[in-house]
């Protein structure tokens, strides 16, 4: 199971795994294919979408204020 | 079994994972990231297929049967990413919907891919749309300029040639990011308050909302402190850098409190900021803004480190970034400059805590009482208290200083305090503050010059306290530097 930031020092090179999945790869119908998780779930894409419930939950303020000009 | 039994995750190696921390991310660093705020966005549709029916979106899935790379480039749009979290927000919370006509979906694959702009120099090349008809681009939370006439977007284009001539030029590395990460430009209106004004979203990445720049400078440096946002908006998609992101705490960059995760994008922002002036430094005035920076940006970093908010990944970030920066320090710049920069972080703190704390009534009398009564100080501080509202820096000394390292005479108005603080004769200034103080002890400008060029502790550490029970004596014939040496014993 994935943990948020978590290290991996398994391999020759620590590495940093998120819990957030890569489906860059997938085509919407097969993304759209996967039935929703249930609430005991406790695949890689079930918490990755209840993190991303979360992020949802707690939206950050945009980032503005920046002066460029001196 | 489906495609999605075995999805992997996002990961970077460690290495690569300094590095970017460090600004300096890999290409194929950058790829990762970008292939995750793709994830991000197909992810956030499939919950909205998920959770009703999506205008659209049975086109969008036949359009990526002809052309998957196309879909999958219009679907990696920053926008996207507004839209989908907005409308995903409302359905699940309740939040305003998303200004977006209904057949988003539909307009983004028949929509024509707009307007650009290029540049390129020595080899490298940059292409950015410019975003400004989408209605969602007031998601970026400034106001949007509207559609630019041909005037105002030949200049963009001429400032974007001469702001890639310079980074190219003297940050081919840093240029390479950007051409990689930057998608859109959406123009924002003016802010009066400010001298040229950007922003980005974690809802968007690779977007930089900015009003157009004063020059060439202004916005590369623009475009690398908000290329900067995005990239650590994808980080912090990936990976939770703090435990506690909303503990507020001092922004060298800002004269409102700002919380954990703010102060973080802050120094990160500023770590190129002050990268691009390290460059140029042969230059007083960008020997000033590279000295200040790098001060600020370790500072900020040491702070988050010893605040005890940061996850492992967040202090192996935050590590890495404050290597970068300290590499740095053995840089030399003129002693003026280094004085007028030291000084100017310093005037920054001061400010911040006669803005920002509070000494309670109570606590003030208490001091006050001990004052008259020749008693010892109690040991009485302060308290943090959050900001109504954002706060830019404002300084009068700050603008002098940016006069005078420019070789031009002093603003209208200058006080004379100011003038012989930034001249150096600070045994002049500090004369010229006391008065002030004396005259006005409302006044909080006068009381950080005092600050500035007083010995003792207690005005510098905590001016707010010497302020307050200054003010709680109502007594003009109460010495400060008096009072602020009995704070201080």
């Amino acid at each position: 199971m994935p943990v948020d930031g978590g290290t991996s020092t398994t391999g020759a090179t620590p590495e940093w795994r998120s819990a957030m999945v890569d489906v860059s790869g997938l085509s919407l119908a097969e993304l759209a294919a996967a039935g929703a998780p249930a609430p005991d779930d406790d695949s890689v894409l079930a918490h990755c979408l209840r993190r991303l419930a979360d992020d949802l939950a707690r939206p950050g303020e945009p980032i503005a204020g920046f002066n460029s000009a001196l | 079994m489906g495609p999605t039994a075995t999805l992997p995750v996002h990961r970077l190696s460690d290495p690569a994972f300094a590095a970017l921390a460090a600004g300096r991310p890999a290409a194929a660093t950058l790829g990762e990231l970008r292939r995750s705020q793709l994830s991000k966005h197909l992810l956030l549709l499939r919950e909205l297929v998920a959770a009703g029916e999506v205008p659209g979106y049975a086109a969008l899935v036949a359009a990526e049967r002809a052309d998957p790379a196309g879909i999958r480039a219009l679907l990696s749009r920053p926008l996207v990413g507004v839209w989908a979290t907005r409308r995903l927000s409302a359905l699940r919370t309740g939040a305003p919907a998303p200004e977006a006509p209904p057949d988003y979906l539909a307009s983004l694959v028949s929509g024509t891919a707009g307007r650009r702009l290029t540049a390129t120099h020595d080899g490298l090349s940059i292409t950015v749309r410019i975003e400004d008809s989408d209605p969602l681009r007031a998601g970026l939370g400034l106001p949007p300029t509207p559609t630019l006439t041909a005037a105002e977007l030949d200049r963009w284009q001429q400032l974007l040639t001469g702001a890639w001539r310079l980074l190219v030029a003297q940050l081919r590395p840093d240029a390479e990011v950007l051409a990689t990460v930057l998608d859109c430009i959406v123009p924002v209106e003016p802010d009066p308050a400010a001298r040229g004004i950007s922003a980005t979203s974690a809802d968007a990445f690779g977007a930089v909302a900015m009003s157009e720049p004063a020059d060439a400078t202004a916005l590369a440096v623009g475009l690398l402190h908000e290329t900067q946002h995005s990239l650590l908006n994808a980080v912090q998609y990936l990976f939770d850098l703090h435990d506690r992101p909303d503990a507020l705490g001092y922004s060298p960059w800002r004269d409102d409190p700002r919380p954990a995760a703010g102060i973080l994008h802050g120094a990160y922002a500023y770590l190129t900021v002050t990268r691009f002036w390290r460059t140029r430094r042969a230059d007083p005035l960008a020997a000033f803004e590279f000295a200040r920076w790098r001060a600020a940006v370790l500072t900020a970093a040491d702070g988050l480190l010893a605040g005890g908010t940061l996850t492992a990944a967040g202090a192996r970030f935050v590590t890495a970034l404050r290597a970068e920066v300290r590499s740095w320090l053995a840089d030399d710049v003129p002693a003026t400059v280094a004085r007028l920069a030291t000084g100017a972080n310093a005037d920054h703190h001061l400010r911040w805590r006669l803005r920002n704390h509070e000494v309670r009534p109570g606590d003030a009398r208490l001091l006050a009482d001990a004052w008259s009564q020749g008693r010892a100080a109690p040991r009485i501080g302060s308290r943090l208290r959050p900001a109504p509202r954002r706060a830019l820096e404002a300084s009068s000394r700050l603008d002098l200083i940016h006069a005078t390292l420019r070789g031009g005479p002093a603003p209208a108005g200058t006080a004379d305090g100011d003038l012989a603080y930034v001249q150096g004769d600070e045994a002049a200034a500090l004369r010229a503050y006391r008065k002030r103080v004396v005259a006005d002890p409302g006044d909080d400008t006068a009381w950080t010059g005092l600050a500035l060029t007083a010995a003792g502790s207690a005005l510098r550490d905590a001016p707010e306290v010497v302020a307050a029970v200054h003010r709680a004596l109502g007594d003009p014939s109460v010495d400060p530097l008096a009072l602020a040496s009995w704070l201080s014993s």
